[in-house]
């Protein structure tokens, strides 16, 4: 009799390579692990063995043959053992029931189990504690370290145990929360969340004073006193996280708030102006939609998930994608995901921050494993799913050590009617039934809406951090894509992401009236949850649907027999009421006006900050060709292969512009996917944000994300009139005045450069207190702020196949500079690796910009253009030097310049709408008929030699493209 | 001619698969796993089952194993009986990890799996393009192909097989696909080449009648010329190397 199963790979495996490598140590070796909670006969441990493993390549442990197998790593003193915590999402768990379940069938129903990783070393004890914390997370996991005769005598003894959920058996009775108590009393409700009888809190509810008091204000009108799952709702419906308080706040003199004024206000003025109107749904819905083509929306979403990456990276990051996944599936009735977008912000992997969310305890998680769980994260989560992610970027700086950011975005196709009706519409009625389907309710991310409002403090709630599985999500989504949508089988669906059942009926109640909820019907992981946790419980993988009655047998079986559970919960009603039972008892009952609308409008001041001047800095003296050499090795320039090789972006089989180009595979600023087998039309991605700016000037930092944006799709060949853009406003410490005026500056920005391009925001998302307060290793109390951060996801069509472009130039072309280039290199990459000089920050004059922009677009449909590429981090140095890299083509390069700009303010300033060209000599005629003389600048030519040559009046530097590649695709240290 | 293409768990290429062999003349439909399990019968309306590219059960104890036992448990009776008759079976990415999982190739000698798909030596999933050569130009899905450039995407590529067996492989003509360098060479196990670490370079192997072909790369992702990397720079047809494989189905009913 045995309860575990333990398996090892003959040969060594590429996880065991790694991390061999990464801790210099070769005696390290994995052994895969299950821990069952019942006892296994023989015949059952040797068929469940043979069920989970591979006969060539790994060995089942036996009592028997343990020493013999194990006798190769004798030498091994250390067995570091790995479990997720009970409650922890394990999904070889579920996959490995799920097998045992459908081969067993009907002789081994109940059991549980767990999976682990143990690992065998040879080294110091102190080494492998070092190991053992990179290996694992001890907000999810629990690790166990012990000598390694210690785990043989284990095995043999049967010592291995799975620990399950063991939540205390709870009689629920309805709560009732006195509100008639001091305004400190109520501020620790929420702060701290509500007291328990055993004076314990629940945790955050991220309510303040104000918000309190409206709640005690409603329940004395209606003479009653609210429930703890009241309470609950109201601080999930109304936190930051999902009503953008501050978006919709008076600030200043603007009424109506930043969001209507500037955002929503600029699509408007754009639509107002172009006849053209190519936005299907703007703001109201899980993402913004545009017309494709005659019969298609395509949709795009971006979203953040930074606090639960800072305390989770790998769930975190993960729960990111798949989440905006399902934004996608909630839009209209469920459009399909076609791409995935991502971009990190991060702190420099390689330097250790040593950072405590406690004095002396407590500690942030090192740089480099939030980097490496992040990347891994959404790599999980793409590919698993199917969805390809070609598009993204990642950037490095130390305000990042606090927070990173995790932007992950997701595009989705849907056709414009369905069954006759337009697909994007979509409305609960009265009387259609609550249908929760995809996965279980667990303990996992009560509180995340909440607690993603509020700074990272030690308060923050561990249960917050949830973990993705996106195979569950994947089985889910195949039915409505492909099974339910297009018969018309429900009349609305949204997806539960922050706030659960709570935010996702809520919200969809609006369409109906209100609804009717019970909650003891929704299915659970485990026993034990109280209803409000049933409520607002953020476990993944979820989707609520509006079905009519007569439809809802056939959904529930089509769900069913894809393996997928779903569950009637309740009713949408006419009268415009949110009522929630459990059990009968009746535990919520608010108007819906209230839970909606009732919540306190803020009132905001700004006051103009101080700017914060970059330090000035000695340029050391040093070549040209060194200045190229280490801008192409900072990290913020250096290639990002090794992300984009992990990410499939082949899959759906729709890649055309790939995110490595050239035959030298330079990582792209925009990517291009076909989504149809029947119309060449495609799609152009890309995204910009410029947080080294911000501090500078927020104005300026917003029209250069834009800028940029916008641009790296002209340069990709989409059809200007069709290009859309997101803002996703990532702030710090948005409870300051000099933080919000700030705010202020980059969403005005916003509405004069969007109204400028005529390129409308269609969807947005904001996260406002992405700060850290902490302890330094000395025990000091920091705080760190990451600097403004606005991402702008740009996303286009490309009306035919021959306007894409590429980067690389041939032999003979002319090389030619759009756009002119002035001295700004304040806040350049030049400025923080080179030195600083005097010099302005870059700012967009968008009426040369779109100059430019039209006459590249009338050139590059006219077949002028041959190969372009946008210039941005870096200046025209960088592009020209990407360009050979991605062509393996020397240039010759003139430096004789005009205007009085030195040659390294020519070649590394980072003025905006520039844009790098190459063509063949005798299109010149043609190019200046569209182009005036002043608009472009001749800097030289493609030779094709294994050089780039750059004279100026005096000298002739060289550098060999081999050698720029490989300071390009330098390795980032500490990834 | 008719294609049954498989879907289900987490398997995610069967529409640009489907639409491959739609494109070449085929006939298809893409069946979910459990129907095919409710109504084994229908298996015999076709003449090619195709399982697709994808994560079945997200690579849970190893890429392909869940899928794979899910169908010795259900339908492994038929799906060797298909493989025996004069029918195509392709299994690609992690159809490859499938077939191998389920013994049908390279199928020497018993019912069991005797070569094993282990993680890539580079340690991480790799999607890049890839050269390959055909080795054994007597399976139909390989007839007249010299060299295809496809892409590769997984994390479980490297071809890990016992020597006695490799012997057998090799005796029999068994391997389909194998790793070049940019001269055409074998890539001798050189990163990125050969993606993956695998064994004599290998990226397919097929059985012992060559009906039933297990690949890694996607021929279905390099279908047509515009999924060609740099294709801009390059003179191409309409069609790129994929389309060859999808082809040769359709010539062997022909």
């Amino acid at each position: 009799m045995t309860n575990t199963i333990q398996i090892l790979s003959i040969e060594k495996t590429g996880k065991e390579s790694s991390l061999q490598k990464e801790h210099n140590n070769k005696s390290i070796k994995i052994i895969d692990g299950y821990f069952f909670s019942t006892n296994l006969d023989d015949q059952k441990f040797t068929k469940i063995s043979k069920l989970i493993s591979n006969d060539v390549s790994q060995t089942i442990l036996t009592k028997k043959n343990v020493n013999k197998v194990l006798s190769g790593y004798s030498n091994f003193n250390w067995v570091v053992e790995i479990k997720f915590l009970p409650g922890v999402t394990d999904n070889i768990a579920t996959t490995v029931k799920e097998i045992i379940k459908d081969n067993l069938k009907s002789s081994f129903k109940s059991f549980e189990l767990g999976s682990t990783k143990i690992i065998l070393i040879k080294g110091r004890k102190e080494d492998i504690t070092k190991i053992s914390k990179n290996e694992a997370n001890p907000l999810i996991q629990t690790i166990k370290i012990y000598p390694f005769k210690k785990y043989l005598n284990n095995f043999k003894k049967n010592q291995f145990k799975i620990e399950k959920v063991k939540l205390p058996k709870k009689k629920y009775s309805k709560k009732e929360i006195n509100l008639n108590i001091s305004d400190h009393q109520l501020s620790l409700i929420g702060k701290l969340g509500i007291e328990e009888n055993d004076k314990s809190r629940r945790g955050t509810l991220g309510l303040d004073l104000e918000s309190l008091k409206a709640i005690r204000n409603y329940f004395s009108t209606i003479k009653r006193k609210p429930t703890d799952v009241e309470i609950e709702t109201l601080a999930q419906t109304w936190s930051e996280h999902c009503k953008h308080k501050i978006f919709s706040a008076k600030i200043d003199d603007i009424h109506e708030g930043i969001f209507k004024k500037y955002i929503k206000g600029a699509t408007e003025k754009i639509i107002q102006l172009r006849k053209d109107n190519f936005c299907v749904s703007l703001f109201t819905d899980n993402a913004g939609g545009i017309e494709f083509n005659k019969d298609w929306i395509i949709c795009h979403k971006v979203e953040t998930h930074n606090t639960p990456s800072a305390l989770d990276p790998f769930g975190g990051a993960i729960t990111g994608i798949v989440g905006v996944n399902r934004d996608c599936l909630g839009f209209g009735k469920g459009a399909k995901p076609i791409a995935n977008t991502y971009a990190y912000y991060l702190a420099d992997p390689n330097k250790k921050y040593q950072l405590y969310r406690q004095k002396n305890k407590d500690p942030m998680l090192p740089a480099n494993f939030i980097a490496k769980g992040i990347i891994s994260g959404v790599r999980v989560g793409g590919n698993c799913s199917g969805i390809p992610t070609p598009q993204g970027n990642v950037y490095f700086d130390d305000r990042f050590a606090g927070k990173p950011l995790v932007f992950c975005g997701t595009v989705g196709i849907i056709p414009k009617k369905i069954k006759g009706k337009l697909s994007h519409k979509k409305k609960a009625n009265p009387g259609d039934i609550i249908l929760m389907a995809g996965g279980r309710v667990g303990k996992d991310g009560i509180h995340g809406a909440t607690f993603s409002s509020e700074e990272l403090d030690p308060n923050s709630p561990v249960s917050a951090v949830q973990i993705g599985d996106p195979i569950t999500q994947k089985k889910m989504s195949d039915v409505i894509i492909r099974e339910l949508r297009d018969e018309n089988l429900y009349s609305s669906i949204t997806d539960n992401g922050a706030g659960g059942l709570s935010s996702s009926i809520g919200e969809m109640a609006k369409e109906s009236g209100g609804f009717i909820v019970n909650l003891e019907k929704v299915p659970l992981k485990y026993n034990g949850l109280y209803p409000w946790e049933i409520w607002v419980s953020e476990s993944q993988e979820r989707m609520t649907l509006a079905v009519p009655p007569k439809n809802v047998k056939k959904v529930i079986k089509r769900f069913n027999v894809r393996g997928v559970e779903a569950t009637i919960i309740g009713k949408f009603i006419k009268k415009e009421k949110a009522i929630v039972k459990y059990n009968k008892t009746e535990i919520l009952n608010l108007d819906m006006e209230f839970l909606h609308e009732g919540y306190p409008k803020l009132n905001l001041k700004t006051s103009f900050p101080k700017i914060k001047k970059e330090k000035k800095k000695i340029i050391k003296k040093s070549s040209l060709i060194d200045k190229l050499h280490k801008l192409l090795s900072s990290p913020n320039i250096v290639s990002k292969e090794f992300i984009a090789t992990q990410y499939d972006h082949e899959v759906q089989a729709t890649s055309i512009i790939k995110p490595l180009q050239g035959e030298g595979r330079v990582f792209g600023n925009a990517t291009a996917i076909k989504p149809l087998f029947d119309d060449e039309k495609s799609i152009a991605l890309s995204q910009a944000a410029y947080p080294q700016y911000a501090e500078t000037n927020p104005y300026d930092m917003a029209g250069c994300s834009i800028d940029t944006a916008y641009k790296n799709l002209i340069v990709s060949g989409a059809n200007s009139k069709k290009i859309a853009i997101l803002d996703n406003f990532c702030w710090c410490s948005s409870d300051e005045p000099d933080r919000l005026y700030q705010l202020k500056e980059a969403a005005k920005a916003c509405y004069d450069y969007a109204v400028a391009y005529q390129t409308p925001f269609i969807s947005g998302k904001d996260s406002m207190f992405n700060d850290f307060k902490g302890f330094d290793k000395t025990g000091k109390s920091v705080k760190i702020s990451i600097p403004p951060t606005l991402l702008i996801s740009s996303i286009g069509v490309v009306d035919k196949i021959s306007h894409l472009t590429k980067i690389t130039p041939d032999d003979g072309d002319i090389l030619l500079v759009l756009g002119a280039t002035r001295n700004e290199l304040q806040d350049s990459v030049y400025s923080k690796i080179i030195g600083y000089e005097k010099s302005k920050n870059p700012v967009v004059n968008s009426k040369d910009a779109l100059r430019t922009y039209r006459n590249f677009e009338k050139a590059n449909k006219l077949g002028i253009i041959n190969s372009a590429i946008g210039i941005d981090l870096g200046g025209l140095g960088i592009a020209v030097t990407k360009m050979a890299i991605a062509s393996k083509k020397g240039f010759t390069i003139d430096l004789k310049l005009k205007n009085k700009i030195s040659v390294d303010q020519f070649l590394f300033s980072e003025t905006q709408s520039r844009i790098l060209v190459s063509m063949k000599k005798n299109k010149l005629a043609n190019f200046k008929k569209i182009f005036k003389a002043s608009d472009y600048t001749i800097i030289g030519k493609c030779t094709g030699s294994d050089v780039i040559e750059f004279k100026d009046n005096k000298k002739i530097m060289r550098g060999k493209i081999s050698d720029f590649a490989k300071s390009y695709k330098q390795n980032i240290k500490g990834l | 001619m008719n294609v049954l293409v498989l879907s289900g768990y987490g398997i995610n290429c069967e529409n640009e698969t489907l639409h491959a062999f739609e494109v070449v003349g085929f006939k298809g439909k893409i069946i979910h796993i459990n129907d095919l399990i409710q109504n084994p019968k229908q298996l015999y309306n076709y003449q090619v089952f195709a399982i697709p590219g994808g994560f079945s059960y997200g690579d849970d104890t190893g890429s392909g194993n869940a899928m794979a036992k899910k169908i010795m448990t259900n339908l492994y009776d038929q799906l060797t009986d298909f493989s025996l008759k004069d029918k195509l079976i392709i299994g690609i990415c992690n159809g490859c990890q499938i077939l191998i999982n389920l013994g049908l190739v390279p199928s020497l000698n018993k019912k069991d799996p005797e070569v094993a798909l282990i993680e890539n030596k580079s340690g991480s999933y790799e999607c890049r393009w890839v050269d390959v050569k055909v080795s054994n130009n007597k399976s139909p899905w390989l007839e007249n192909i010299s060299t295809l450039n496809l892409p590769v995407a997984h994390q479980e590529g490297q071809f890990m097989i016992p020597i006695n067996i490799l012997k057998s492989i090799k005796a029999n003509n068994l391997i389909g696909l194998q790793y070049i360098d940019h001269h055409k060479k074998l890539a001798k196990g050189q990163f990125p080449f050969n993606p993956n670490g695998s064994k004599d370079d290998i990226a397919a192997l097929t059985n012992q009648n060559g009906n039933v072909l297990a690949m890694m790369p996607h021929p279905e992702r390099a279908f047509y010329h515009y999924h060609i990397p740099n294709w801009q720079s390059k003179t191409l047809k309409k069609f790129g190397d994929g389309y060859k494989i999808f082809m040769n189905a359709k010539k062997f009913f022909a």
